[in-house]
Order: C-alpha cells, then structure tokens, then sequence
C-alpha cells in the first residue's frame, strides 16, 4: 500500500530490511544500557500482558459491539463482531421480507424470500421470480445480511420511544449527575476545610481529630448499613437525593490526601498573606486551595467515580421512589425484567460506562498517581 | 530587668521589647529580651542559627504569640494586636510570594485586603516597581522569576504596604554571593531612601557588619550585645561576641594570668599585655582575644607597625593564603593551639616554615573561663 | 420535613442572612467584587469564628463540617446500631421499637451448631449461610485477589515501554460501576454468549483434529521437538551470567524451565502412566483410572516435579540439572504412550450456564474471577507504587553479588514490599468481607443461596421483605466483630512486616 522509498542500490535495500527485522524482533528490552536481548522473561511477560489486555478489554469492547447490533442478532446471539443485520426487502407483489440466499443443488445462488411456514421444506421465491414457488431445506436458506448500526438501541430509551418508553433515561441520568456533582462540591469543599486546619494550625485536640478521621477509615460502611437508614430518615432525607449526597459527603481518604498536599505549601506563604492582612478564611479561599489545586483534582476525580459508581447505599435510600432513580439503580431494575431487552440493556451500559471512560482516558494518570500515593479507598 | 529598659526606653522609640519571653512546650527559645529600637534605625539580629532570632522576629510581626513580655510600637502595646494590624511589613527568607498569582497582584494583594482604594493601589504598586526596576515583570508569575528578582519582588510587596517597620528575615540567604552582595547595598540604599526603621535578620555577621546602625547579637534567645558594628567589634562584650563578629573570627589563646599584667600560655614565652589585671584572684585561668590583624609577623615589621611590649612568640606556619593585596597564615603554636594571623600585603612566608609572632597586645582582650571580658582592648 | 430538617433550613437561613448583613457591614464590596462576598459568604462562619475568638478558634471552625458528618453520618449509626440491635418490628421510628434484649441474637444463635446452618431457625439459616459464603468467599478470593495484583505489579513494573498503558489498563475495571460490570458478564456469560461461542469453536477445531490419519506421529513429532528444544534451552541456560570469567557456566534458565515444566506435566497428564500400567484404583469396568478421589494421580505427580524442578532451577540447586534430565527422559517415555487421537478426541461439547447451574461451582468461580477482575487493578497500583519506592541500588547491589532474579525477589523485592503487601492484604480483606455490589448483580446470591453473602442478608433483611430493622442491625454486629477479628489476627500474623 504505502511505497517505501527505494534506495539506488537493491543489497543495501535488502540488508536494512534483514537487519531491521532482526533488530525489530530482538530489540533490546529490560535494561537499555546492559543491551540484554529478548529473553524468555520478556516473552512471558508480554504473553501476561497480552492475556491481561484480552480478559480486560475484550468483554467490554464486545460489550460495545454488541450495543450497536440490531435486536434480532442480540436475540440469536450472533458472535459475529460487526452488527450484522438481516436484511428486509419490500418484494412486488408480497410485501416486506426478510431476505435469504439459497444455492440448490445445480449450484445456482438465488436471492429468495420465504412465502409460506418455516417447514424442513419451505415455500420461497426468489425476488426475480416471484411467481414461481420453489421448495428449499430449511437449512439451507442462508441469510442475507447487511451492517447496520442499530441506533435505535440507544435512541429508543433516550426518546422514549419503542419498547423502552419506561425506561425514562434522561432521568436517571439526570439524577445521577446530580448527586454527582453536588457531593463532590460538598466533599471538596468539607474535605478540604477540614484538611486546611488539620496541615496548617496547631492547636488542642489536634492529634485527637487526626484519629477521629483515622477511626472513620476503619469502620466498614456495610456494618452501619441499618442504622445510617435511621439516622437519614430522622433528617427527613430518605427518598431524596440529598439522602446520597450527605451521609458520604465527608471522606477520610479525601482529608489525608488534601493534607497530604496541604503540608508541602510553605508555612511562610500563609504568613506572608496574614501580613498582608488577609483573614484566615481568605487565606484558605484565595492561597491555599488555588495551590492545592491538583490534589482538589484527583479528589473530585475519585468523588466522581465514587458517586457515579455508587450502588448499594442509593438502592436503600431511593428504591421507593423511581423518580429519584440513579442511573445504577435503573440499569439494574431494567435488565432484572422477565424478558431482558438485551439490546437496550446494553446500550444503557455502554452509555453509563462512557463517563467515566472519557474521565478515565483523560485523566487516567493523574487517578493512578493520586491513588498511588494515598494508598486508600 | 524590666525597669531597667523602661529607663532606656525614651517615649519616641519606634519599638520596644520588653522582657519578651517564648517557650514551645516546656523549651524555652527566648529567656527575655529588652530592646528599644529607635525611630528610623537600621536594626540587624544576628547570631547563629537556631538561636532564635526568626522567632523574635515572628514575634515582633505578630506571627506568634508571646509567652511573656510585652512588645510596644510607638509606645502602643500590641501583644494582642493581629499581625494585620501592626503597620509593619516582612520579607521572608523564602520570599513566600504567591505562586499563582502575578508579580502585580502579589503587590496588590495585601493592600486589596487593607482595602485601599484602587487607584492608590495603582499608584504604590507603580511606584513601587518603578524604584525597585522590575515594571517589566509584572505580569509573569513567581515561578518564572530569577532568584534576584524575586527577592525585588518580595521587598516590593514589603514596599506597596507603606509599613511602618520592615522586618528581614534573612533575606539573601537563597542568592548567589555576588548577587548577595549587590542586593545588600541595595537594600541599604533603600533604608536610605525611605527612612523607615527596618529590621534584619541574619546569621551571616559580614551582611551585620556592613548593613546596620546598631546590631544585636542574640545567642541561644539571649542578646549578648547591642551596638553600633564598630563598637561590637573593638569592644566586645564577652568571648561570644568577640569570636562571632569579626572574619575572620579572633584568636583564642588559654593560657594562665601569671602576673597582674603578664599572660602564660603553655610552651610559650610569657606576653606581657598593655593593660594590668587587678580584679582577678591569683593565676587564674584565662583566654586571650586577639584578632589576625593584631598578630604580626616579626621578619615583616614595618615602620609604624604597633609593636607589643612582649617577646617573640615562636609558630609554624601550617597553611598559607596569599590573596595578593593580603596574606593569611595558619600556624600553629608549640604547645598545639592553633592561631590565624591576617598580614596586609604579601608575604614570604612559605608553608612548614618557623615564624616569629608578635602580638599588639594593646588591642588584645582577655576573657575569663566564664567568658566574661575582665581586660578590654 | 421532619424538625431536623426544619432546624438544618433554618441554620441555613441564619448563615446567609446574617452572613451577608455582618460582611456588609464590617467590610465593602464593590460591585465588581461580588464574587469575593460570594466566598466570603461562604466562609462566614469561619470569618466569623476569627473575629469572636481570634486565630485560635479558627482551626475549629474549619473542621466543623467534616467533623459534624463524620458525628451525624459515621459514629452516631456506629452506636445506633447496638441499640437497633436490640429491638424489634419493623417500624422506622425509634421510639415506636420495642426493647427486646438480646432477642435478635438469641434468634441467630438458636441453632444446633451454627457450623450447620441448616440446623438453625429461618433468620439463623440464611444468616450463617451467608456468613459461611462469606468466610468462603474471602478465603478463596483474597489470595487469589493478592496474588493476582502482585504478579500484575511485578510484570507491569518489568515492562520499560508503556508502563503508563498497562498501568491504566489493569486499573481500568475499577471504575466501573458494579452494576456496568455484571452487565457485561452477564452477556458474556450467558449460555448462548460469546465465551460459550469460542469455547465451542476450539472443541471443534481440536475435535477435528483427532479425525486426521497420522495425527498420532505428527503430534507426537511435534511435541518430541519442542520438548528437546526447552529442555536443551534450560540445561544450556539463557541468563546473564555475572562473572567474567568465561569458564564459569551459565545456570540453568528459569523462563526456559517453566516452559519445559509446563510441557512436561502437560503430557504426563494425557499419557497417564499410571493408568496405562495399571496402576490405582479401577473404575466400574475393571480397568484402571489412575484416579483418586477424583484427582488425576500422574497430573498430582507431575505437577509436583515440575515444581520440584522450578524450585531447584530456581533457588540454584545442585539438583536442577539432573532434574532437568530425569524429567526429560520421562516426558520422552510418557509420549510413546500418548494416544493423541484421544487426546484430541473431546467429545461433543455442552455450553454451559455459568451463573446459573447450580451444584457445578461455576458461579462461585466467576464471582472470584469477576471480583478479582473487578478490583485487582486497585491493589496493583499500590504495590506498583510499592515497587518503584524500593531503592534502584539495591538491585544492582544484588547484581554485584550475583543474585539470580529469583533470589533478588525473595531477598529484596518480597521483604520491603511487605509493609506494602500487608496493606493491601488487610485493605482487600476488610473490602472482600463487605462483598455486596457485584454479587447482588451478578448472580443475586443464586444459584439457590450458593453465593449469598451476609451482606446481602443485612440488605434483604433490612431493607427488602420482612423490614426487620433489628435482626439486620444484630448481623452487621455480628459481622463487625468477625470482620475485627480478622483484621486483627492477620495484622497480627503479619506484625513484623507490616507498615500500620
Ligand atoms: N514551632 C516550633 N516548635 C518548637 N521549637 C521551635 C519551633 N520553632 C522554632 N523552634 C526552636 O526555636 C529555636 C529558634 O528557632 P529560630 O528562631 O527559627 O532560629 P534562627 O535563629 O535560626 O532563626 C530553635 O532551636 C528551634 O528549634
Ligand atoms: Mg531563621
């Protein structure tokens, strides 16, 4: 396809390709400056690699495939990857058909559509020739199929329409986004006030709320499941969002990755800005968590996966009320249904899965390093 | 002690401390210091490092809290005076400029918050750039500074704020040794101009020496001393001073007072000091002061060299630092102590070489074993 | 609204009225700075707090958000949980629950042995089910769990191109959500689905294969060389050696060995010797199976050896070339034996229904795989991290006193990784006991009650049928303590090593 450029004289063409390839092929790995060539440790690891990109990344990229296909190949399970479907076409004189090929045994191929019940033997005719009814194995119509990109599936839900018109996604996504982004505005802002006085101030009782918030850290959230419903509905908030938002609006991890960050702004910089007369809280708002800015980052990262992911707690405070249904909540009281609209159930997933895919993408360094160094989750 | 300084201090002192103490836990930092500084003075704490003079400093600014003692500004107590609200202004060791904020908003930013009113604001900062030639920096960020103009920038900020007193903390401690210099003369220049009192932090006694009216010695919280440069160096208060002021730094021979007026050291010929010592009980032991300066070389005496009363003393020399326009001899005594002699000029003397030594003990001191000056120079 | 929530608008009013009415007064704004009142309002109490009670009084004010959610929203239902434990009914409202003592417990311990919760009344049963599934599952998925994330971090810190790509990779299933997760293995999963689908094929393909005349001899041939070809790579050894000395012999090469140990129990195992000699218990025919209790004898065997040979390759043992020749010659004798059109004689090939047949242990297995899957990138990333903070000097210290790679790890990788290791081992444990999310989507606690967790019985006690506040409170104190027993017992197994 693309022209190498040719070099005047052929050998000299053809000793860079050799030696390119040897090269290529045993390039030097592990350590550049020992020039160790490829051993069987890299070999093994690249297959590790290799085995861990499959087992990650094929079911969710099949998970993609498959939400674009059109409902009857999600119904036959075709493992085919592109979307493949069957083909429909308004023959003269019949109406709309689905389209089949049929080789007979003279070896001719015809296009052919089928005129009377599925039998071992069927009445079909072909689309040139439709007065003729002929009689194939059933076995042996094969189908005519076509790509096509099944929008629909992500459609149907997002207009309402179809079988999905009550799977109201907008909605779900709506309140999702919701909770999202005020728990992490609440979380950042609490967390990191609270981080500002526990790096910046000494003073009693300071040791004591360090290990106040430790103890928070290892208390498991499961194990006060029960009562935290009590306490949320003695503030009235069970059934709203606010029931989500609050309870995790505080978290551990949060205070000491901030006060992690906050402990390398320089003492003096606070100092400077007291006499240069500004009030503590102007001191937080307007030098302090502008400097804390990438720690504030990879918080409200983590927030928003935490919150967007978050699964259990909301399906305790909002499963009586579907209008305050997180998008969690909804994909699993949609694909719990009798028959599972496969289709839709899969182009909701990937639609839920794209946020924090593209967070992800985007910011996937900054989240690897933040979590690497608070080591907590 | 307390009265003594309220003798001293006279109703127009700029400033005042009195009996100021601090402690953090049960270590006490500064054990009570008196000082009244005038109006317009330029005042230099030095001493070496970790003896406390950042504290008082902080203290003086209102950074931290006093353990006892009381701090006046123009005869006004202000103890309990937020650091905001004392008029005075401080340049930090580290500059602590505001990292995300421009060179013009970090000189505005403490007057937006005095809330003066903007074109004033206009104005200092303009002038301020003006006098201190870094109008072409104003709008990058600190980071994209030298060092050099950072710390113009941090002294700028100092300026805007039209302070009553400015505080140094150590100031060019981050600079290279030429720019050091440079910077110390523009600082003096600009005492100079604006005739505020200021006060300078160091540990380096050369930036003491060279920059202040009057210096303070402070050695573990206590002042040893306080005097104009010049009175520190020829009349030191004790061993501490003498050591500390003056590069390089004096000469100390132990020895033993044999008669009134008549020094032993082991291994070396009696020297006969200008001065008799009558207070001392009988052969006390002793140390005598002697700068390099005041220890000759008696080959290279010159006419109009003051010579001492008292006998050749025999050294080795053990390293020579010829600078050209002066000399420097490491040499060594019989009985082992060590001696530094500074001589104008070149010299012949060569290293392993025996010289002859004579002290001008006219400007020799003698301590006693407590440290305390018993015969000054 | 309920008063609390009555008082909480209230409180709100107060801050911004008050706020904005005391900024205004104590300070000006001009029009353009009403983004810095915005602020101000915000921090008006902390303003405020500095202006009543000087500097002093402002770290407190600081705190007092966070403080009071972590009060309202973590320790009050800490200690609510007793007293919920100790009522009954099924009503909301504190006061409307009865005190019933030690009732709820008595209930979940009115069994004959809670070993056997079959022998415990309706609570108990499905409480100690769950409990023992739990137990099951953390005992089977945390080593799994750790193990995986350790040999990913090791690989992934081997690799010097892309680091950063598999790094991400590895961590990406952690962002998903639980329910994003069972719905793609679910689709993978299912009967007809896509594993099912390749599973098929391979049969197929490998089945075809025993159809071919001379199959048998090819096979073999194959197989005959690259055994000779591993085995001579292994014996030669393809590793650094570390002294100049030219005389000194290379050792035998470890990624060499495990291939060869990989191929040697793999034919030890189709020609079952001991089968073929008749050897061990006999089947209902009479003719021998080489089986016991199930387990294939010659693979327990084999697989033994080639560890043998691992270790002694390994560690540097004086055994490992002769090993290398005993096996060899073994794996020679085994293949004459194969039958290879057996081998590759499958059989027809029945897709299975992995989440949903019950009694085959297929759903617990993809619970651990979909969990480790799931949560496997989080662990790597701290023992990544863990990794890179081992002083690079070390390893070539280690290299200068010729360590071989195995020993480098035993000696220098393994015991400074351990503080490490010991987090994510109680990190994973205390995670691995709460297992709720992707059990509830994936399976749902079925097939029957094969992979309901206790959780899970807090949540349906509590929140789903019987409402029964009081004996899911008793559970989640139950399980608390189980979880600090475990905690502490593994923390103080690991004491020495461990960095908390
Ligand atoms: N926050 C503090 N807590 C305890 N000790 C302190 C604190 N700050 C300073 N010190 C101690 O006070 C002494 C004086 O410190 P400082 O004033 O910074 O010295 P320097 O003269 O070098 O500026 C030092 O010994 C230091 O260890
Ligand atoms: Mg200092």
């Amino acid at each position: 396809m693309s022209a190498t450029i040719p070099s005047a004289d052929p050998s000299v063409d053809q000793q860079r390709k050799k030696g390119g390839l040897i090269a290529f092929l045993t390039r030097t790995r592990g350590n550049p400056e020992t020039g160790s060539r490829v051993g069987m440790n890299d070999l093994l690891a690249w297959a590790y690699l290799g085995f861990g990109l499959l087992v990650i990344l094929g079911p969710v990229i099949w998970t993609v495939l498959s939400s674009i296909k059109p409902e009857t190949a999600l119904e036959t399970f075709d493992t085919r990857a592109l979307p493949y479907a069957h083909i429909v076409e308004e023959v003269p004189g019949i109406g709309e058909k689905l389209l089949y090929e049929w080789t007979n045994d003279d070896g001719v191929t015809r296009e052919v559509v089928k005129v009377g019940p599925t039998r071992k033997l069927t009445d079909v005719v072909a689309t040139d020739d439709v007065e003729t009814v002929l009689q194939a194995p059933r076995l042996d119509l094969v189908p005519r199929d076509e790509v096509r990109v099944a929008t629909e599936n992500y459609l149907d839900p997002l207009l309402q329409r179809g079988g999905a018109s009550q799977f109201n996604i907008g909605r779900l996504l709506g309140n999702s986004v919701f909770v999202t982004v005020v728990a992490t505005l609440i979380t950042l802002l609490t967390n990191s006030m609270a981080a500002f006085a526990l790096s910046k101030y000494t003073f009693r009782g300071r040791t004591t709320f360090m290990l106040l918030i430790i103890a928070t850290l290892l208390i498991p959230p499961t194990i006060i499941l029960v009562s935290l419903f009590f306490v949320v509905w003695i503030f009235g908030l069970s059934g709203t969002l606010w029931g989500v938002i609050i309870p995790a609006a505080a978290t551990p991890t949060g205070v000491f990755l901030l006060r992690q960050y906050m402990l390398t702004i320089p003492d003096e910089l606070l100092e400077a800005a007291r006499m240069d007369a500004a009030s503590e809280w102007k001191i937080y708002w307007r030098i302090v968590l502008p400097l804390s800015l990438p720690a504030l980052a990879v918080l409200a990262i983590l927030s928003v996966i935490w919150r967007w992911n978050d699964f259990l707690w909301p399906l305790i405070v909002l499963i009586s009320d579907p209008s305050v249904h997180t998008i969690q909540i909804g994909l699993t009281a949609f694909s719990g249904e009798n028959d599972t609209a496969y289709n839709y159930v899969l182009a909701m997933t990937v639609v839920s899965l794209i946020p924090i895919t593209l967070v992800f993408g985007f910011l996937q360094k900054y989240i690897t390093t933040g979590i690497a160094t608070t080591g907590m989750k | 002690m307390n009265t003594v300084t309220r003798d001293l201090a006279n109703e127009d002192d700029a400033l005042v401390l009195d009996g100021v103490l601090k402690s953090y836990g049960d270590v006490d930092v500064i054990h009570g210091i008196d000082l009244a500084i005038q109006e317009g003075e330029f005042i230099v704490f030095v001493g070496p490092s970790g003896c406390g003079k950042s504290t008082l400093l902080r203290m003086i600014a209102g950074l931290e809290n006093l353990s006892g003692g009381e701090i006046r500004i123009d005869g006004r107590r202000v103890n309990d005076v937020p650091a905001s609200e004392r008029d005075l202004a401080m340049v930090f060791q580290s500059y602590a400029l505001y990292p995300h904020m421009s060179v013009a908003k970090n000189l505005s930013f403490g007057l937006e918050n005095l809330r003066v009113d903007k074109d004033e604001i206009k104005e200092r900062v303009n002038s301020a750039s003006r006098l201190l030639q870094i109008e072409a920096l104003m709008s990058r960020r600190p980071g994209q500074l030298s060092g050099g103009q950072r710390q113009r920038v941090a002294i700028g900020r100092a300026i805007v704020r039209q302070p009553r007193i400015f505080l140094f903390d150590e100031p060019l401690s981050n600079l290279d040794a030429e720019l050091r210099v440079q910077m110390r003369g523009e600082i003096s220049a600009l005492h100079h101009r604006l005739g505020n009192t200021m006060i300078y932090v160091t540990h380096d006694q050369t930036e003491a020496m060279t920059m202040a009216d009057r210096i303070v010695v402070l050695s573990g919280g206590r002042i040893e001393q306080f005097g104009a440069p010049l009175e520190l160096y020829n009349r030191p208060a004790n061993r501490f001073v003498a050591g500390f002021i003056g590069s390089p730094r004096m000469n100390f021979l132990e020895g033993r007072l044999e008669a009134v007026n008549t020094l032993a050291v082991a291994g070396i010929p009696s020297v006969h000091l200008a001065r008799p010592v009558a207070t001392l009980p009988a052969r006390p032991d002793v140390a005598l002061g002697i700068r390099p300066e005041d220890v000759l070389i008696a080959d290279e005496l010159e006419a109009g060299d003051p010579v001492s009363v008292g006998t050749q003393v025999p050294a080795t020399a053990n390293g020579v630092e010829q600078l050209g326009s002066e000399s420097y001899l490491y040499c060594s005594l019989p009985d082992g102590q060590t001696l530094t002699v500074h001589h104008a000029g070149q010299t012949r003397v060569r290293r392993g070489d025996t010289v002859q030594l004579v002290f001008a003990t006219a400007a020799a001191h003698v301590f006693d074993s407590t440290g305390e000056l018993v015969v000054p120079g | 609204m309920t008063p609390i929530g009555l008082a909480a608008v209230l409180v709100g009013l107060v801050w911004v009225g008050y706020g904005s009415v005391w900024l205004l007064r104590n300070r000006s704004y001009r029009v353009t700075q009403a983004h810095h009142f915005l602020a101000d309002l915000i921090g008006f109490p902390v303003e405020w707090a500095q202006n009543v009670w000087g500097r002093n009084g402002v770290p407190y004010a600081f705190l007092f958000p966070n403080l009071l959610l972590f009060g309202l929203f973590t320790f009050l239902p800490l200690l609510l949980n007793f007293y919920v434990s100790f009522t009954s009914g099924n009503s909301i409202s504190l006061f409307s629950r009865p005190w019933v003592g030690t009732d709820n417990y008595q209930q979940l311990f009115d069994c004959d042995t809670v070993f056997e919760p079959r022998s415990c009344h309706a609570s108990g049963f499905n409480f100690w089910t769950g409990m023992f599934n739990t137990f099951k599952f953390v005992l089977v998925a945390v080593p799994v769990l750790c193990i995986a994330s350790l040999v990913t971090a090791l690989v992934v810190n081997l690799t010097v191109r892309g680091r950063g790509f598999w790094r991400a990779l590895f961590f990406y299933p952690v962002m998903l959500s639980p329910v994003v997760i069972a719905n793609i293995w679910q689709w993978v999963l299912h009967r007809k689905g896509v594993l099912n689908a390749t599973l098929g094929d391979a049969h197929g393909v490998v089945n075809s294969f025993a159809g071919i005349a001379g199959i048998d001899i090819l096979a073999s041939v194959m197989v005959g060389i690259l055994l000779l070809i591993t085995a001579e790579r292994t014996w030669r050894g393809g590793g650094v050696k570390f002294t100049t000395d030219d005389s000194a012999e290379a050792e035998p090469s470890l990624p060499w060995a495990s291939l060869f140990a990989g191929l040697v129990v793999l034919v030890t195992w189709w020609a079952s010797p001991l089968a073929a000699l008749g050897i061990g218990p006999v089947d209902a025919s009479g003719a021998a199976t080489g089986q016991l209790f199930g387990f294939d004898i010659g693979l327990c065997l084999a697989l033994a050896l080639g560890l043998l040979l691992l270790w002694q390759i390994a560690d540097r043992r004086s055994l490992a070339r002769p090993l290398v020749a005993i096996c060899f010659a073994l794996s020679m004798i085994a293949l004459v034996l194969i039958q290879f059109d057996a081998v590759f004689d499958l059989g027809r090939f029945r897709p299975v229904n992995w989440l949903v047949t019950p009694k085959t242990g297929w759903p617990f297995f993809w619970l651990v795989f979909v969990y480790t899957w799931h949560h496997m990138g989080f662990y790597m990333l701290i023992l990544l991290a863990g990794l890179q903070a081992i002083p690079r000097d070390l390893y070539e210290a280690a290299e200068m006193d010729a360590a071989t790679p195995f020993r480098t790890f035993s000696r220098i990788t393994f015991p400074l990784l351990m503080p490490t290791f010991t987090v994510v081992l109680v990190l994973s444990l205390i995670k691995a006991f709460q297992v709720f999310d992707e059990v509830y989507t994936l399976t749902g606690g079925g097939p029957g009650r094969e992979t309901f967790m206790v959780v899970q019985y807090i949540f349906e006690t509590a929140f789903t049928t019987s409402r029964n506040y009081g004996m899911a409170a008793a559970g989640s104190v139950i399980m608390a303590v189980f979880i600090a027993v475990f905690t502490l017992g593994q923390l103080w197994l690991t004491r020495r090593n461990s960095g908390i």
